[in-house]
């Protein structure tokens, strides 16, 4: 029995998990769960996930687990062969942790801020000034991260490029990466693009451009 | 010669850190840092860490790294005599893992642009939307803590640490009421008395200071 992944594809978290059990070769169960009918809300949902967010892992034997950074951590310790999306070598793995905090508490941060009151509350209809500017210094900081490397925390793919991947890819749809300022940041991207397990991002950012076409109007 | 942490003392993320050098019995090279002046995006800082964020530590060998959490998960890795504050076992540290994020993503997020609007925007109240995101992070809290005595399990863990020192600030935002946050309230005076978080009172009463002499209700 695979685990169960409660997901919904446009989301960045959801997509940074799917290409993560692709890179492992682990089959999920999907469930999609559309937060944006409230089907998070439901007293069944809340009970697995009182933070009721996407995604939601139940694991074969019940263990249940959110977070898509702590998800992901967890899948690469229990499933993976070897320890390269996560390595296990102290400073090396601090430095994929310092690269998911970055990703949850600024880059998807600002994404969920910006498009909450698109997506969910229908109160908006574009991307301000400063959010722009906003989405330019997280650019730049993914800029600096890659400087000398070829992935965002070394020169091997981890989980926090899938992180980071996810949730740039949808920042890209409202301001685009000038490849021209962000040169490594365009090079890191179209990298990605090459990698098997993109195809998953690809598939849920699609989605995403629907759904937010669908909202601009 | 013990390790360097840049920080500033009223900072939640600071305190987390120290709370934790404190509960491992490792002192700190203590660097404070003047935002005002702006010492935090000078060069040599910056060339630290490009993020210029606080805490950054540099251990004794000079490997760099920051955000708080990503800083306590490798001190107790490297430092600490046991894993109880971070536990090798799986399951238990997917949890931690998960209120670690939660911390970043969600408590300390939403936080840090209201204590921003107040310290250099002039904000001196608080919108009843902000209120109520606040009261949501203290009515996710309540739920994390159904069960359970300590935020991840029965046992203190970094995950207490980062979000004692996050709601503590909170606090000051928005008072927990007690009536309603009964398990949250009971935490908070557990966490209070233990002797590595006596580090907090001094940073959070500076805090406390800075945010009581700008609200005016």
């Amino acid at each position: 029995m695979a685990p169960t992944l409660y997901m919904l594809w446009p989301s960045p978290p959801a997509r940074a998990v799917l290409m993560t059990a692709k890179s492992l070769n682990l089959d999920l169960d999907l469930k999609e769960v559309d937060t944006t009918k409230g089907e998070n809300k439901t007293p069944e949902f809340i009970k697995i996930n009182p933070q009721h967010t996407v995604p939601t892992l139940v694991d074969e034997d019940g263990f249940i687990l959110w977070d898509s950074h702590a998800i992901m951590t967890y899948l690469v310790s229990k499933y993976s062969k070897d320890d390269s999306l996560y390595p296990k070598d102290l400073k090396k793995r601090a430095l994929v942790d310092q690269r998911l905090h970055f990703d949850n508490g600024v880059a998807f941060a600002l994404t969920l801020k910006i498009l909450r009151p698109i997506i969910y509350h229908g109160v908006k209809k574009g991307v301000g000034q400063e959010e722009k500017d906003a989405i330019e210094e997280v650019y730049a900081f993914v800029e600096a991260f890659l400087e000398g490397r070829q992935w965002i925390a070394g020169d091997s793919v981890t989980v926090a490029d899938y992180s980071l991947i996810s949730t740039i890819t949808t920042l890209n749809v409202l301001v685009k990466v000038d490849a021209s300022k962000y040169s490594r940041v365009a090079a890191w991207l179209q990298r990605a693009e090459t990698l098997p397990e993109y195809e998953l991002n690809k598939k849920g950012l699609d989605l995403f451009v629907a759904l937010l076409k669908s909202r601009l109007g | 010669m013990a390790p360097t942490l840049y920080m500033i003392a009223p900072s939640p993320a600071v305190r987390a850190v120290q709370i934790t050098a404190s509960a491992i019995g490792l002192e700190l090279n203590l660097k404070e840092l003047d935002f005002m002046k702006g010492e935090h995006m000078q060069p040599e800082y910056l060339k630290l860490n490009p993020q210029h964020t606080v805490p950054t530590l540099v251990d004794e060998d000079g490997f760099t790294l920051w955000d708080s959490h990503a800083i306590n998960v490798y001190l107790v890795s490297k430092y600490a005599k046991n894993d109880n504050l971070y536990p090798k076992d799986l399951k238990k540290r997917a949890l931690v893992d998960q209120r670690l994020h939660f911390d970043t993503g969600v408590a300390f997020a939403r936080g840090l642009p209201i204590v921003g609007a107040i310290l250099r925007a002039g904000k001196t109240s608080l919108e009843d939307s902000e209120k109520e995101s606040i009261n949501q992070v203290y009515g996710f809290l309540e739920a994390f803590l159904d069960g359970k005595q300590y935020m991840a399990g029965d046992s203190v863990t970094i995950a207490d640490y980062s979000l004692f020192a996050t709601i503590t600030g909170s606090n000051a935002l928005v008072a927990i009421d007690a009536q309603k946050y009964p398990r949250l309230t009971k935490w908070l005076k557990t966490i209070e008395t233990r002797p590595e978080a006596e580090v907090n009172k001094k940073g959070l009463a500076i805090f406390e200071n800075m945010i009581k002499s700008k609200l005016t209700s």
